[in-house]
């Protein structure tokens, strides 16, 4: 059966809205996931904090020395914070539909609950380790109030971004098991393709490209900027609304075209 | 409004759709249940065709048929989890459904905590739950077993929590699939009581089952697929004593 454009728009329309009346559900979700990741723990979710920590602590020990780049140890913390954010929940996003299986054979709850649900949960995960992230910056860099708030308006672009990326991959994951291993490896290399602990030095070539064309580049500079230099990077959060936008147009079609089909795949 | 059901001719076509893969392919295919057709990356398998009936309030239908006949997929149609490929399908009323007992419930949640999670996704408020949970607990009769997580019960336990939340708040129309035999006798008897009950204040019971006194205890009319087709629809005449 060929769907309509217009059977698609309505279906992607009538999933996004009744995913977000349904906020009592995700909300009870996404706690009920973070305990699940922690339950057994001592320290809880205070791993998130001490695991960011660690990470960011070591980027600096190794790459410190001899750096030129100016205030390293928080131009690497923050860069982190942002990678660590959006990476782990893309890596969380791919198996999304599929760990939910139990759920969207036995009930009828939209799928763009789901879809909140994670990104819910990168939220609070983000408040944890932001919470680290914040006490870094306290130490190192001292920023003003206005470096604060451009550096939230940074944050708050990629959180605008979450349901229409989680929703991207999420499909994409369930239709293409594959994928999951090819983004694991992609985020994984990723890490060291992403100017996060890195800078180009104009001198053209792979690196300056990679550092152009590489989209997670921006996404660190509208958080990152705003701290290291003090500036609000215009062109930058141009650039990042209008990913966002991009993504959110291709996440509403993908979900009206596809949200009836995906019980019978995962 | 008065509780409904009513298909007419329809049918439910799964399309097997294989998920992209490098791996190579697994030959291995149903050799039981529906027909298959198509070859290669389309193919499907007609899981119901044609099927039509009509139920009101105060109904049981007992669903029966062999092994891949079709029940589990007309009560995942009929509680919109999929949506009918051809013809149409009409309800009015509140759904709720009890299918593997698995299916909605979270392992790692205490029993309490998946007593709120369900009534969360069944849309009750945040005052209905509260209010309805000292029932569901003791209709259950899990006793301090409520606080451990679910994965700590029994098959049988299990059932009797997915019961107790699915039937507290009266449904309307209660579809379930073969799990029922979980329980043991006592709850058994009492579950059939309730399920009484709530036909009695004009609701709709579907039943799946292939244990026929279940179906003749319970139910007052039986539906018979094969194949998924319609073999026979007809009332259940009471057993005499
Ligand atoms: N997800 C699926 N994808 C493809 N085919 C399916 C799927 N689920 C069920 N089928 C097929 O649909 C047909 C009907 O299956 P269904 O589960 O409805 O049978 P059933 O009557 O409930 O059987 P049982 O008594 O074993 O529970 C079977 O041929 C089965 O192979
Ligand atoms: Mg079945």
């Amino acid at each position: 059966m060929r769907m309509t454009l217009q059977e698609v728009f309505k279906g992607a329309l009538a999933e996004i809205a009744s995913g977000f009346r349904r906020y009592p559900v995700w909300v009870a979700l996404a706690r009920e996931s973070i305990g699940d990741q922690h339950r057994r723990t001592t320290l809880g979710p205070l791993w998130l904090v001490l695991n960011y920590f660690l990470f960011a602590g070591a980027f600096v020990v190794v790459f410190g020395h001899r750096n030129e780049i100016e205030n390293f140890p928080a131009y690497v913390a923050t860069g982190l914070y942002v990678w660590l954010l959006m990476s782990e929940t893309i890596n969380m996003a791919v198996p999304l539909f599929r760990r939910e299986a139990n759920y969207i054979k036995g009930t009828t709850l939209p799928l763009f609950v789901y879809v909140m649900r994670l990104a819910m949960q990168t939220v609070i995960r983000g408040a944890y380790s932001g919470a680290g992230w914040i006490v870094l910056m306290l130490f190192l860099v001292q920023p003003s109030l206005e470096q604060w708030l451009m550096a939230f308006a940074g944050l708050a672009v990629i959180v605008l971004a979450l349901p229409a990326v989680i929703t991207i991959f999420a499909l994409l994951g369930a239709f293409f098991p594959d994928f999951e291993f090819i983004t694991g490896n992609l985020v994984r290399v990723g890490m060291f393709l992403t100017p996060i602990f890195w800078i180009h030095g104009n001198d053209g070539g792979l690196r300056q490209m990679l550092y152009e064309y590489n989209p997670f580049t921006h996404f660190l500079a509208i958080v990152r900027q705003p701290i290291i230099s003090g500036e609000l990077p215009v062109m930058e959060l141009v650039l990042c609304l209008g990913i966002s936008a991009f993504a959110w147009v291709l996440a509403f079609f993908l979900l009206g075209a596809l949200r009836k089909k995906v019980v019978f795949v995962v | 409004m008065t509780v409904s059901i009513k298909a007419q001719s329809v049918g439910l076509r799964y399309r097997i759709l294989r998920p992209l893969t490098l791996r190579p392919k697994d030959k291995r295919l149903l050799k039981t249940g529906g027909t298959i057709s198509g070859s290669g990356r389309r193919q499907h398998v007609q899981a119901l065709e044609d099927v039509s009936f009509e139920l009101s309030a105060g109904d049981r239908l007992g669903l029966v048929g062999a092994n891949g006949a079709g029940k589990t997929t007309l009560l995942k149609m009929l509680y919109g989890i999929m949506e009918p490929t051809s013809g149409s399908l009409s309800i009015s009323g509140r759904v709720d459904a009890l299918f593997n007992i698995n299916l909605g419930f979270r392992p790692e949640a205490t029993g309490r905590r998946n007593i709120e999670l369900r009534g969360l996704i069944n849309g009750w408020t945040r005052q209905q739950i509260e209010e309805a949970m000292p029932e569901i607990i003791e209709f259950s009769e899990l006793g301090d077993f409520i606080d451990m997580p679910f994965k700590s019960y029994s098959q049988g336990m299990a059932a009797r929590l997915a019961f107790s939340v699915a039937t507290t708040l009266t449904p309307e129309i209660l579809l379930m699939d073969e799990w029922i035999g979980a329980g043991d006798a006592a709850f058994q008897k009492k579950a059939g009581e309730r399920m009484n009950a709530l036909t009695g204040q004009a609701g709709i019971v579907v039943l799946a089952s292939h244990n026929d006194k279940l179906i003749r205890r319970v139910c007052n009319k039986v539906l018979v697929l094969e194949k998924g087709r319609v073999k026979k629809f007809a009332p259940l005449e009471k057993k005499r004593a």
